[in-house]
């Protein structure tokens, strides 16, 4: 029994070692007891309130605030403390940490799908994957020895929460005091916190749209448990309890007591998302990131949202392939990121700051800087890291401002807690005084200067390592600069030259504690030797002075030289990279063949535009006075092209392809506003576009048709109005036929057979789905009292439109067969397919499509690149037209929608099409099956005015687009792009400037982020139905 | 009874031509030589080559003769970088003899990958694809895929499609690569710069001692006594060194394709670099070197978002701008053979963005021939040349343009194929 494992004997060291700290502040315990009344006097007192008050004296007294003000008589009790040049500050706030949190007690793993292999895979919304919203900061604090470092920088409260899974649980508000856990918490409840993260591709949900939908199910849930549960207390006799339901008894909870809910959101569209999902059920939200927020400032103000701002900036990532582009749109957002702090700030927007993943308060304070160079006020810096944190997480009562009655927690320093040279002389949390031990203090000058590139050699147990210092003194000796060495690069902390010793810290993270080490170096000339000091260990360090000290301004005047292009420069240039060329007035396209696809081409026609839509088309129309003539120079007139299969402009995933129906997901919950490819697709005159869910499941997510409104939000670009839609799938991709893999496990379908099975046990649960609320609507009572609606079900509901006729399907099919079956199904279930998709074998059956009424959305000439492919032909679109089918062609790839017209160009060569009929294949035709052609695919009178202006020919590729149109303004103009890439090269080079200066290892290369900073992406990678997914 | 006479029709109208050769003569068409100007008069075919070309040309007895008046007579189109013929259905495994696993293949030749009643071969010539160059693919992390061979799409055997083999040595340059397609995300990964560099460079240097050994290997089996031991690998991969073959080594950025050309100058290579993406940011080297281009389909997207959103369509005309003798292949970028019938609009979409109409006919004809050192066999309407022509009602790039005639290999090739078979045949369902 007394054996013990040497594994675990390992384990037991290293456990000793992490929890040296912990092992001091117990000895610490045994320090006289702190006295529980303070008084600061002479002090500068920097309320938070706005207020500043000189030669002021505050009192403390057992943990509170018991006076601030001119002129308060000291108790005679009191521990008086002499504030003569400094100031006291409200303890600042960390307003998202995992501090006091164990790494294995955040929440990973619990849940299910949370990354556990073995357990059975996840059914649907109902199995609450990656959900533990009553897992609480609160029940799981522990002894922290990062508290130390954090509090001496003047933080003296931080926001701790579960990091893991969807639902991740509530995170805490707590103060940073050692003892006692329970001691720590101000609000056990201060948020809850989302992710919209997925688990993998594996198990649902797996893309972004299915982790939406999924807490949207939740969400409905929840009202649905509160509403049930109210309608048995009122009656419980004689009815069946509702059960308990752990997950959303604490989200009840939340909704009722108006808890914030955190949600990421890093660039401005994420912004939007956040917003759009916490109207949907009226959550208090807080984005958490909100690095884009610079832009969406009013929009947080209007939806009433608060920010947590991630202080881990954005910037290039190390040892990045130099010839890799930068696309201009992220060398700005990094420069904008900074500024959103002061925009929040001007809008009135709450918000707080987080440390997020920065390895110390150092770092956290450079960030803060940049944030106030970048137009934020200290005071107003000051309010996000004190009142404005406490208000957002609900104990703006309690602290966050020195004033009477309030918790006391204060920072005594010279300074802002944030500025360079501060100097931090006590926090108090809790009352309690922490204050700078004086032993750090030199005790003498410094004998010679340690500035300079030292290169040193340290004698570790395994043999010698090389590292580098920076080091940089000032006149009275406070030293810093950093250490490199092969685990990365270090900031010296608490750096001091004292005669020829030299002494600082550093702190390193090691499986999740930070472990400090304490240097003692003797400086001789050019050379210097000493001990570092780790816990128990003690290893001899000796080294040179490689380069002589630095001349002090250079780095400076390379960060101030850097920006040459201002943050104004830069927020202007936004809408000129991504918006609209112009907005139009009334205007007329003259001297145009006017393909209006209502009639034969009108050659040397012209349209007028007004408001937005077609007011008149015609040869002789007349012009109205003032309005703008553009004249077309013989060229072709068009309407908008319209793409009837796209995944452009989706975000986190095109499939959610964990289950074989996943009709609760939608796409309309992640439009990409930001994906370039609505640029390259106007420039090729498309102006709407039906975006759907990839083929991975026989039913999948719900469609999103959009106006390509290039320099909108997600919201702005939707087709409002337009029929709901859904994708199928038919065939080799849901059945997984050429996408077999190790790592995903079989799901069925693997036959079409069972593809045909999955929809119709669909439609028949959706049918009893169906009957459960029509009964409910007939008016359900007990007692004469309503009853409680049937729970939504998301994916139900879908099916239900289906069946209603409310929501058109679009299913992916290739085979004839599989095209009939389906229709034969939809027959038999009532509904009318809405489009066949890729219908590749169509011409087969296009006598039995027609007469069924779907309209097929073909490709012009794609075949052979899988088995149901092979019998594929590009006369496919000619034939079904031939019998009377409605045809559109479509791209499902960002390039072929660059060239529809193209498209519809092969089936004049194959098949012999009419040229207006063959137009119509991508226009007028598409809105047919979209059933949006009250609004657009033709040029007549009252319709939208989405417009394309050719130099020749539609269908020749000899023609090129010269301008684009949607609803009436200008969106492309083959002119003005000359001038918007001169632009884009001419910023990108001004910007790029100082940026490749400090690439090249300049200073920004040397400050390592602990933490990658956060990715920027502007687009997803392009999927196409054609690849085996 | 109907079904019996449609299978035996499909039969005949897929079948190779059923005459191995006779005497044609194409008359009155407007002739486009693409070596010279253009006139309208005669061309003469017999034994499988154009025998006679000009304006004033009689046709000899026993020629069978071809009325052009009102069309055009252009060239066969030529895919540079082709594997038509060498698949048939991308997702099946079985049917895929593009890519062999290894990473210095220089033994294999396309001619043993290629099935010739593949149906991709009827599709592609329909719309004026006459002959190709059949290149394997090196594997996904290898360098070498084998040797290439130009082909005509027509032929009862193998034998009889090729024209000549072993033209080039296909590869594919160790390009420093910090993207790369994660398939358990689904999104591209980038990795640090000096890893993939380090990566590179050690591929690179490997390749660099297969030639090493490739050129002692000749210079061992050159001598009189010979103790080592016969290598086919070298053997094949010696023929590249001092250009007795081509090699046609695929780079798409430039820092790859200078490393190519580099490497190409160092082992004395005579290079045809294929891909090119970023070739017109050395466009001026390329040209002075005399190094020419096979490029990919034009319809591709850019790869960086601030690029001009037209770059890959004006790719070509930059290139020909600056000198750079280029030709396009339905291989070059991704392996694309069932869409080869598409290069013409492909090329006509760099017309669209600045490339010449004459350069665009060059670089579907002529120059792909020059490139590959086979003019003396095809590319322009010269007598000795063999025979492959279209007689067309317009230009080949413009889309409503029909072949009248095909001729490959001097013998008149019917336009049929398998889709419009099935277009006539579902037409037909009453």
């Amino acid at each position: 029994m007394n054996a013990v494992h040497p594994r675990v004997a390992f384990r037991l060291i290293l456990f000793l070692f992490a929890v040296c700290p912990a092992v001091a502040s117990t000895a610490r315990a045994e320090a006289p007891t702190p006295p529980p009344y303070y008084a600061i006097t002479n002090v500068r007192v920097v309320s938070g309130t706005g207020a500043v008050m000189e030669g002021a004296t505050v009192l403390l007294a057992e943990g509170i605030i018991e006076g601030v003000g001119v002129g308060l008589s000291v108790p005679s009790d009191a521990w008086v403390i002499d504030g003569a040049g400094l100031s006291v500050y409200p303890g600042l706030i960390d307003g998202l940490t995992s501090l006091g949190l164990k790494a294995d007690d955040e929440g990973s793993g619990r849940g299910r799908g949370g990354g556990d292999d073995e357990a059975p895979p996840i059914r649907g919304p109902e199995d609450r994957p990656q959900t533990t919203p009553w897992l609480r900061a609160a029940d799981e604090l522990v002894v922290d020895d990062k508290f130390g470092k954090w509090r001496k920088a003047g933080f003296t409260s931080a926001v701790s929460s579960p990091s893991q899974g969807i639902f991740a649980g509530q995170a805490a508000l707590i103060n940073l005091v050692d003892g006692e856990p329970d001691a720590m918490i101000v609000s056990a409840a201060a948020a809850h916190r989302l992710n919209f993260r997925g688990g993998s591709r594996r198990s649902f949900p797996g893309s972004l749209m299915g982790v939406l939908a999924y807490i949207k199910q939740v969400l409905e849930d929840t009202n649905h448990y509160v509403a049930v549960n109210a309608d048995y207390a009122r009656d419980p006799n004689g009815r069946v309890r509702p059960e308990f339901d752990r997950t959303l008894e604490p989200l009840a909870r939340a909704l009722d007591q108006g808890t914030p809910f955190m949600m990421p959101a890093q660039l401005g569209r994420h912004v939007d998302r956040a917003i759009t999902l916490g109207q949907q059920y009226e959550l208090r939200g807080i984005v958490v990131g909100a690095h884009g927020a610079y832009d969406r400032a009013d929009a947080l103000k209007t939806a009433g949202f608060g920010a947590v701002v991630s202080l881990n900036w954005p910037e290039p990532a190390k040892n990045r392939d130099p010839e890799l582009d930068t696309p201009l749109r992220t060398l700005i957002h990094r420069r904008l990121a900074v500024s959103t702090p002061a925009a929040l700030a001007a809008a009135g927007v709450p918000f707080a700051f987080y440390s997020d993943g920065l390895s110390g308060p150092n770092e956290v304070f450079k960030a803060i800087r940049k944030a106030v160079e970048a137009g934020l006020t200290d005071a107003q810096a000051l309010t996000a890291l004190t009142s404005g944190a406490a208000e957002l997480f609900g104990v703006g009562e309690q602290l966050g401002t020195v004033e009477k009655g309030k918790i006391a927690n204060l920072v005594l320093a010279s300074d802002w807690p944030w500025a360079e040279d501060v100097e931090v002389a006590a926090v108090f949390v809790d009352g309690r005084r922490y204050a700078e031990r004086k032993d750090d203090e030199p005790t003498e000058a410094p004998a010679a200067d340690v500035s300079g590139s030292w290169k040193l050699t340290m004698q570790s147990p395994r043999g010698e390592r090389e590292m580098t210092a920076e080091l940089e003194m000032s006149e009275d000796g406070k030293v810093k600069g950093n250490i490199e060495s092969q685990q990365g690069t270090t900031a010296l902390e608490d750096g001091r030259m004292s005669g020829d010793l030299l002494r600082f810290k550093t702190t390193r993270e090691f499986g999740g504690r930070s472990r400090t080490a304490s240097w003692s170096l003797t400086l001789d000339g050019e050379s210097i030797a000493g001990t570092m000091n780790a816990g128990p260990m003690s290893m001899d360090v000796s080294g040179s002075r490689s380069a002589a000290p630095s001349d002090d301004e250079s780095d400076e005047t390379t960060d101030q030289e850097a920006p040459v292009v201002s943050l104004d420069e830069l927020r202007a240039a936004g809408p000129q990279i991504q918006g609209k060329v112009r907005a139009m007035g009334t205007f007329a396209v003259t001297n145009a063949s006017v393909w209006t696809l209502a009639g034969p081409v009108i050659e040397n026609g012209t349209v007028v535009v007004r408001n937005g839509k077609i007011q008149a088309v015609g040869r002789d129309v007349s012009i109205p006075d003032g309005a703008e003539v553009i004249d077309a120079q013989g060229g072709a007139l068009i309407p908008g092209i319209i793409d009837c299969h796209s995944h452009m402009a989706i975000e986190g995933g095109v499939n959610e392809g964990s289950l074989n129906v996943t009709a609760m997901v939608g796409i309309g919950d992640v439009v990409n506003p930001d994906d370039i490819g609505i640029y390259r697709a106007l420039a090729g005159g498309v102006t709407s576009a039906n975006l759907l869910h990839g083929s991975a499941n026989p039913i999948g997510g719900r469609n999103q048709i959009i106006k390509l409104r290039w320099g909108m939000g997600a919201e702005d670009m939707k087709f409002s109005g337009a029929p709901l839609g859904i994708k199928f799938a038919l065939g080799e991709n849901p059945k997984r036929s050429n996408w077999r893999s190790s790592d995903i496990p079989d799901r069925y379908p693997q036959t079409r057979m069972g593809v045909m099975d999955v929809i119709r046990q669909a439609f028949t649960e959706a049918r009893e789905y169906q009957r459960e609320w029509a009964s409910y609507k007939k008016g359900a009572k007990r007692g004469g009292v309503k009853l409680a609606p049937p729970r939504r079900d998301l994916k139900l509901e879908a099916l239900v439109e289906i069946l209603d006729g409310e929501r058109l399907v679009h299913s992916h099919c290739y085979r004839a067969d599989e095209i009939l079956q389906l229709m034969r199904l939809a027959d038999e279930f009532g509904f009318t397919v809405g489009t066949l998709q890729h219908v590749l074998e169509g011409y087969k059956v296009a006598d039995e499509i027609a007469a069924h009424g779907a309209g097929a959305s073909t490709f012009s000439d794609w075949w052979g690149y899988k088995v149901e492919a092979y019998e594929a032909i590009p006369y496919n679109a000619a034939l079904m037209s031939e019998r009377g089918v409605v045809v559109s062609i479509n791209s499902d790839s960002a390039e072929e929608v660059r060239h529809l017209n193209q498209e519809a160009g092969k089936c004049v060569k194959w098949g012999g099409m009419d040229e207006v009929e063959a137009l119509k294949l991508v226009t007028l035709n598409p809105a047919r099956q979209l059933g949006i052609d009250n609004r657009v695919g033709s040029l007549e009178v009252g319709k939208d005015a989405d417009m394309v202006i050719y130099d020749g020919h539609p269908l020749e590729i000899a023609s090129v687009v010269q301008k684009t149109f949607v609803d009436g303004d200008l969106y492309f103009d083959r002119e003005t792009d000359t001038a918007r890439q001169a632009f884009l090269e001419e910023l990108k080079t001004k910007m790029n400037g100082p940026e490749e200066k400090k690439e090249d290892g300049g200073a920004a290369n040397t400050e390592t982020p602990s933490k990658p900073s956060p990715e920027v992406r502007w687009a997803d990678e392009i999927y196409t139905c054609r690849e085996a997914h | 009874m109907r079904t019996t006479r449609a299978l035996i029709l499909l039969l005949i109208v897929l079948a190779p031509s059923a005459v191995r050769s006779e005497m044609l003569a194409i008359v009155g068409g407007t002739v486009h030589p693409v070596s010279g100007d253009a006139f309208v008069g005669t061309v003469v075919v017999d034994a499988g080559r154009i025998t006679e070309v000009g304006p004033e040309v009689s046709v000899p007895a026993g020629a069978r003769s071809i009325d052009a008046a009102g069309m055009h007579v252009y060239p066969g189109l030529m895919d540079a970088a082709s594997q038509v013929g060498m698949v048939e259905v991308g997702a099946v495994a079985a049917t895929d003899d593009r890519q062999e696993m290894g990473s210095y293949n220089t033994h294999l030749e396309a001619t043993t990958a290629i099935h010739p009643s593949s149906e991709l071969i009827p599709v592609a010539r329909a719309n004026g694809i006459t002959h190709v160059l059949a290149v394997p693919q090196p594997s996904r992390d290898g360098v070498i895929g084998g040797r290439g061979a130009l082909l005509n799409l027509d032929g009862w055997t193998v034998e009889e499609m090729t024209v000549r083999n072993s033209v080039v040595m296909a590869m594919s340059w160790p390009e420093i690569q910090t993207r790369q397609f994660d398939f358990s995300t689904f999104s591209w990964k980038e990795s640090a710069f000096e890893d993939a560099k380090e990566e590179a460079t050690e591929k690179q240097n490997e390749l660099r001692d297969w030639f090493e050994a490739a050129r002692h290997y000749k210079q061992a089996m050159g001598t009189k006594v010979v103790r080592a031991q016969s290598d086919l690998r070298l053997e094949y991969l010696a023929r590249c060194i001092d250009g007795d073959m081509l090699a046609m080594v695929s780079a798409n950025n430039k820092r790859d394709i200078e490393a190519v050309m580099d490497f190409a100058q160092e082992q004395n290579l005579k290079l045809v670099l294929v891909g090119g993406r970023e070739a017109w940011k050395v466009a001026a080297r390329l040209a002075e070197e005399s190094v020419p281009v096979i490029l990919g389909p034009t319809q591709t997207l850019p790869r960086d978002e601030d690029a001009p959103y037209f770059h890959p369509y004006a790719l070509p005309s930059l290139l020909v701008e600056a000198g750079v003798k280029i030709a396009f292949g339905s291989g070059a970028q991704r392996s694309s053979p069932h869409s080869a019938r598409l290069l013409p609009y492909e090329v006509a979409t760099a017309v669209a963005n600045g490339l010449s109409e004459e350069a665009a006919i060059k670089a579907l004809t002529l120059w792909p021939a020059e490139i590959l050192g086979v003019a003396d066999e095809v590319g322009s309407i010269e007598p000795g040349k063999v025979a492959n022509l279209l007689v067309t009602t317009g230009s080949p790039l413009v889309m409503v343009t029909e072949i009248r005639h095909l001729i490959i290999g001097g013998r008149e090739v019917s336009t049929d194929n398998m889709h419009l078979s099935l277009y006539q045949k579902y037409r037909g369902r009453p």
